[in-house]
């Protein structure tokens, strides 16, 4: 019996329906037309992405771009460090990145219009506006994430998921009409954890390989529910299926398990990134690219500071800096920074005036974005808001750029046309110019 | 190559539904406050030149559709260059103050118009950073210098207001490519109407699906679909409802034809015949049988129910099932499960006591089978102890009366007034004193007792209602009058409510209860339809906006009507989508459906719910769940908290009410899923388990095929075709002595499979 179930192609029926009735239109030409994305890997400056996403909206003041000459209530108390690079400074908490500022650039003139979480995670993550108005607490998805493209036309080895996201997904980091298979991988326990692993990617104990592959046999058999098979469906069957091989990949994959096997790095490098789960997961993204990973989100939520903003500051912002520029100088150390980008933001920066319960509010006038490494220039400011920093006044830009760079950085043209299920053509980011200072 | 279209119907097709129309009427009430002194009436479309122009009226239209007051420039909070307006004109007093009195008096010069440097900026005739808005030749040059010139009045003498706006046209359906014009109307309280579509604003809600220009012109796109397009002007907006259909050429009798069971299938089917896209044929009986169960009772049948229902050949057994099915008891565990998870509150805020004395109470409402409009006044009124009245729990959780009314408005009214809690939403039509005055309903609900103390907050709180509350405007300071969101009180007809009739929040539910208010009973009938039918009419759920309308806008209506002329009786609702052709539809597709995902054209596939899921495979492997601090053989449907750890659960999408905000549910697939079926330590030890059903089966003296017959009925709730029995029989017979473990295996490759998760 075993051989003849090998012999057969799987026994399920594909419903293959043509859209003859939906094609009757000018679109049956443009499909046919239609090209295949690419990444052009010639103008490659980067392999792979780490992107730190620090929900909720850091306050621009407190991180990057501290305005001392203020008035108090807008200055806030918080003092502003020299950095090693002259004339640069940061906020007072970010000793250990001002030490490294050689490495890193600092955009401090993003601004946009979409003020609430909701739609200023989509925005950032995303490169599009939401298509409608959306709320705060919004969880909205009208266009692909940049891993999920990067998922897409990068790829990752044999066996392993192009696209993480530790330890959740952010809003709006998911793939959209590129389809399930490019959601993001998401780890949500806990590497600080000394039982840490990730769970079912290794076969239960009980189960011998052999009895695997019989059981693999005995699915394919028992599978008989028909597959829609156009995209257009939306049939969550064919989610199901990539997932069901991406799956198996992984199971079978030695360089994967090898990855995410935490506990092999020496307890100085543990340290040294942090004990605490934000620093570990930096450490595990860190593997995981070494291991061909081509895009990473490290969510780090807890950044919407309505009130008490010094003190949470003061709780959250030391630990959280220093890992990051941990993470930094291991690339560096590794050798693998000039050809892996870190980039650290949130939907939004904070609003000029504190108000009455020691917090500041969104505002998407002025938001400051980290980059270091992936060929990006060291010790770099690009633009600059106000001497309040309610708004931009040097180099206005746009999430599209901050976007497009992130994407000409990995070697995907954002100019390029994407394909929705149904054929309608639409461009990855409305506006392509990356932000020319840091392409170098 | 075009769509062609039939050749006599022009771009239109019907008028707009009166739920187009509700907003018109919302503000209608909301504005006939104000004075209603009828000036000089502008005869209907004529624009006024000879009178001098008002400011409200004409000039804040103008600078909206230049773009001036917008985000981006002078619209935003502190403005641009030193000259700020209100975002699109909102506030009209601190715009006419910023124009008159703001810079140094230099912005209009009635003395030399021309002068006016809101002119010169405008026309670029010295430098602005917007660039030039408008030509010195264009009207709105000559509208904004003729009212400079007449001395820049604040208001004309009896000026009227604007009332409403209104779309000549509220639908269309257009072939791929062509295009039609928007006609916007304004009303005025003095009975004027004026054509303002060159002055109004418009959006489309998916402009890859029909595109809108500056000037109204809707530009269909090249494939079928739909969407609504927006067109506002000052603070009024209306909606169209655009449609591309799949066909246009489609003979009624297709229609005709179809089986109907109940109004819901009559209007289903005119809105397929609308857009263009035919039902698939009803799916087998198996696959009913499957759906009713999970759909009304969250778990699957067992396989003598499935036997027994796919052997009865009676012509009324699908009928006389969904009137068994809404009388079982996990009925009311597996929608108070639902429930909870709209009303579930942090543990770590509320005390644990708490979380279960409210989830106890949910499930006793739909234990008892408590109307809905009882269950949301035994909610929203809710006064006592903590400790005995779980329903309170709701105050307990949300403290303030702007956090209650947010939440009663979303759930009770699928109205979202979170953007007005700080500003008047543009695309709303809510402004911030609507939302504090809503919010006055909830001005007298007082605290005594132990109040939150995080991380433990352990002891009894009681909520009581006591006189004298306030509610302040958050900019004004003014203390404000509950007043429901639009139209009168119910009763007297009184515009607003005071606390000495008593419980304010008595008053808020006779109004949102009131037959005059449709929102209570659609918010609710399209949660239900969403249930059974995969999608809700209006999408998110509880998103009832204008501006977001319902794909089918007479079906909600009926929906809505029908559960309240059923006095709210959820399972009467349930009970008609439920006998419906269009819920017993095959998700296999036909040529002109399948990129239907609106119309309900055929059955929507989706995963199980984590829940439904997890006791799925627990009847199926016929292990019991233990959950901590739950009596083992607890269904995952009656956990009452996220507290009790299931790693499935966690793996298969459940909200997390731990999360501020609070995480919504996820129905999506993912990786982590397939991966934990496949080898979670969980699911291999059920598989496997000693009183499971594989060691029971295999221990008896049951055939093979007896055998393959049950795991298929277990897992499926279908009968084996003859082709699988006979490859189930060999593979068990070929094992041997080690049938148990045959028999494992094969029970791991049918949950594995998406028939066992899926919902076809």
């Amino acid at each position: 019996m075993k051989n003849r179930q090998v012999d057969r192609v799987s026994r399920r029926d594909c419903l293959q329906l043509g859209l003859t009735g939906l094609l009757a239109g000018g679109l049956a030409g443009g499909l046919r037309a239609r090209q295949t994305a690419t990444a052009n890997t010639t103008d490659r400056q980067a392999d792979a992405c780490i992107l730190i996403w620090m929900d909720g909206g850091p306050s621009h003041y407190e991180t990057f771009d501290p305005k001392p000459e203020a008035p108090l209530e807008i200055r806030g108390q918080f003092r502003s460090l020299p950095t090693k690079t002259p004339g640069v400074h940061f906020s007072q908490l970010m000793t250990s990145l001002s030490r490294i500022s050689n490495k890193l650039a600092v955009v401090r003139s993003i601004c946009h219009n979409q003020g609430n979480h909701g739609a200023g995670n989509h925005y950032m993550m995303t490169g599009a506006p939401p298509r409608i108005p959306v709320g705060c607490g919004a969880y909205v998805s009208f266009h692909p994430s940049l891993g999920s493209v990067a998922a897409k036309l990068l790829g990752a080895p044999h066996g392993i998921p192009p696209y993480f996201s530790l330890p959740r997904m952010s809003r709006s980091g998911g793939p959209n009409f590129l389809g399930a298979k490019y959601a993001p991988f998401v780890v949500s326990d806990d590497p600080n954890s000394k039982s840490f692993r990730v769970p079912d990617v290794t076969l239960p104990a009980s189960i011998a390989e052999g009895r695997f592959s019989d059981r693999q046999q005995l699915r394919r058999e028992v599978d008989r529910l028909q597959r829609l098979a156009h995209a257009a469906a939306g049939d969550p069957v064919a989610a199901v299926d990539e997932f069901y091989q991406q799956g198996l990949q992984l199971i079978t994959s030695p360089e994967a398990q090898a990855a995410f096997d935490i506990h092999r790095e020496p307890d100085s490098v543990r340290e040294r990134y942090g004990r605490h789960p934000f620093g570990q997961r930096a450490l595990l993204a860190r593997r995981l690219v070494a291991a061909g990973v081509p895009f990473i989100t490290l969510y780090e939520g807890g950044w919407d500071h309505h009130e008490n903003l010094f003190d949470r500051f003061e709780e959250k912002v030391p630990r959280f800096e220093s890992t990051v520029a941990a993470l930094i100088e291991d690339l560096d150390a590794q050798g693998m920074l000039e050809r892996t980008l870190v980039v650290a933001l949130g939907e939004f920066g904070r609003t000029p005036k504190i108000n009455a319960r020691g917090g500041r509010d969104h505002w998407s006038n002025a938001m400051s974005v980290l980059f270091a490494g992936g060929g990006t220039p060291g010790g770099l400011v690009v633009g600059a808001t106000d001497r309040q920093g309610y708004a931009p006044v040097e180099r206005i830009l746009a999430p599209e750029n901050f976007v497009s760079t992130v994407y000409r950085k990995l070697g995907i043209d954002p100019g390029q046309i994407l394909y929705t299920p149904e054929g309608r053509p639409t461009h990855l980011v409305s506006d392509a110019t990356p932000i020319a200072e840091l392409m170098a | 190559m075009r769509l062609v279209r039939p050749s006599s119907c022009a771009a239109t097709v019907l008028r707009p539904s009166w739920f187009f129309l509700l907003p018109l009427f919302l503000l209608t009430s909301v504005l006939t406050a104000a004075d209603s002194a009828a000036g000089p009436a502008a005869p209907a479309g004529r624009v006024v030149t000879s009178e001098v122009p008002s400011f409200e009226l004409d000039i804040q239209p103008i600078l909206t559709k230049a773009g001036c007051n917008t985000g981006p420039c002078h619209g935003k909070q502190r403005g641009q260059n030193g000259f700020q307006l209100s975002l699109l004109g909102f506030d009209s007093d601190f715009d006419y103050q910023q124009i008159i009195e703001g810079g140094r008096g230099r912005r209009v010069f009635p003395g030399s118009p021309d002068s006016s440097l809101l002119l010169q900026k405008a026309v670029a005739a010295v430098p602005h950073g917007g660039g030039k808005r408008f030509d010195i030749d264009s009207p709105f040059y000559q509208q904004l210098r003729q009212w400079i010139a007449a001395g820049a009045p604040r208001r004309r003498p009896n000026e009227p207001r604007l009332v409403g706006i209104r779309l000549a046209q509220g639908q269309f359906i257009l072939a791929a490519g062509e295009t039609a014009r928007l006609r916007v109307e304004a009303e005025y309280d003095d009975g004027s109407r004026r054509d303002v579509t060159h002055l109004a604003d418009y959006l489309s809600n998916d402009a890859v699906v029909v595109a809108v220009d500056e000037h109204g012109k809707l530009i269909a796109g090249p494939l079928p679909g739909e969407t609504a397009v927006m067109a506002r002007f000052r603070n009024q907006i209306d909606v169209a409802q655009v449609v591309i259909p799949f066909r246009t050429r489609q003979d009624p009798e297709v229609y005709n034809a179809l089986p109907r069971n109940n109004f819901i299938d009559e209007l289903v089917l005119a809105k397929m015949q609308r857009a263009g896209v035919s039902p698939s044929p009803p799916a087998p009986d198996h696959v009913f049988l499957r759906r009713v169960y999970q759909d009304l009772i969250g778990r699957n049948p067992s396989v003598e129910e499935a036997r027994r229902f796919l052997s009865d050949p009676s012509q009324d057994k699908k009928q006389r099932l969904i009137d068994d099915l809404l009388e079982r008891p996990e009925y009311a565990e597996y929608w108070a499960n639902q429930w909870a998870d709209l009303l579930r509150p942090n543990p770590y805020r509320v005390g644990i006591k708490a979380v279960l004395n409210y989830d106890q109470w949910i499930r006793q409402q739909f234990r008892d089978d408590v109307p809905y409009d009882e269950f949301v006044r035994r909610l929203i009124t809710a006064r006592g102890s903590t400790w005995r009245n779980g329903a309170v729990t709701l105050f307990r959780d949300r403290r303030s009366a702007d956090e209650q009314a947010t939440l009663v408005s979303q759930l009770f009214l699928g109205i979202r007034l979170e953007c007005a809690k700080c500003h008047h939403h543009p695309f709303e039509r809510w402004s911030q004193t609507d939302f504090y005055q809503f919010a006055a309903f909830f001005a007298d609900v007082g605290y005594k007792g132990t109040g939150l103390s995080p991380p433990i907050s352990g002891g009894e709180e009681i909520v009581v209602v006591r006189r004298g509350g306030k509610v302040q405007h958050p900019r004004t300071g003014e203390t404000l009058v509950a007043r429901p969101l639009f139209g009168p009180m119910t009763g007297d007809r009184s515009a607003t409510a005071s606390s000495e009739e008593g419980d304010l929040r008595e008053r808020l539910w006779e109004w949102m209860t009131d037959a005059a208010n449709p929102y209570f009973a659609q918010v609710h009938a399209n949660r239900l339809w969403a249930a059974l039918m995969q999608r809700g009419l209006v999408e998110p759920v509880d998103d009832l906006r204008a501006t977001n309308p319902p794909s089918n806008p007479e079906l909600l209506a009926a929906l809505g009507d029908y559960l309240r002329e059923h006095d709210f009786r959820q399972k009467e609702l349930l009970r008609a989508i439920a006998a419906s052709q269009v819920y017993s539809l095959s998700s296999a597709p036909t040529t002109d459906n399948i990129a239907d995902r609106i119309n309900y054209s055929r059955h929507y596939r989706h995963r199980l719910r984590g829940e439904v899921l997890l006791d799925a495979i627990a009847d199926f492997t016929e292990t019991p769940h233990r959950f901590s601090g739950m009596p083992e053989g607890s269904r995952a449907t009656e956990i009452w908290t996220h507290r009790i750890g299931s790693q499935f659960l966690d793996t298969f999408g459940r909200p997390d009410a731990n999360q501020d905000p609070p995480c919504e549910r996820s129905g999506e697939s993912t990786v982590r899923q397939t991966l934990h079926l496949m080898n979670s330590p969980e699911i291999d030890q059920r598989t496997r388990a000693s009183g499971g059903r594989a060691a029971r089966l295999a221990a008896s003296p049951l055939s093979e095929e007896a055998i393959v017959e049950d795991l298929y009925l277990a897992a499926f709730s279908r009968f084996p075709t003859p082709e699988e029995q006979s490859n189930g029989v060999q593979w068990i017979r070929r094992a041997g002595d080690r049938r148990r473990e045959a028999i494992e295996d094969l029970m791991w490759a049918l949950l594995n499979a998406p028939e066992f998760f899926i919902q076809n």
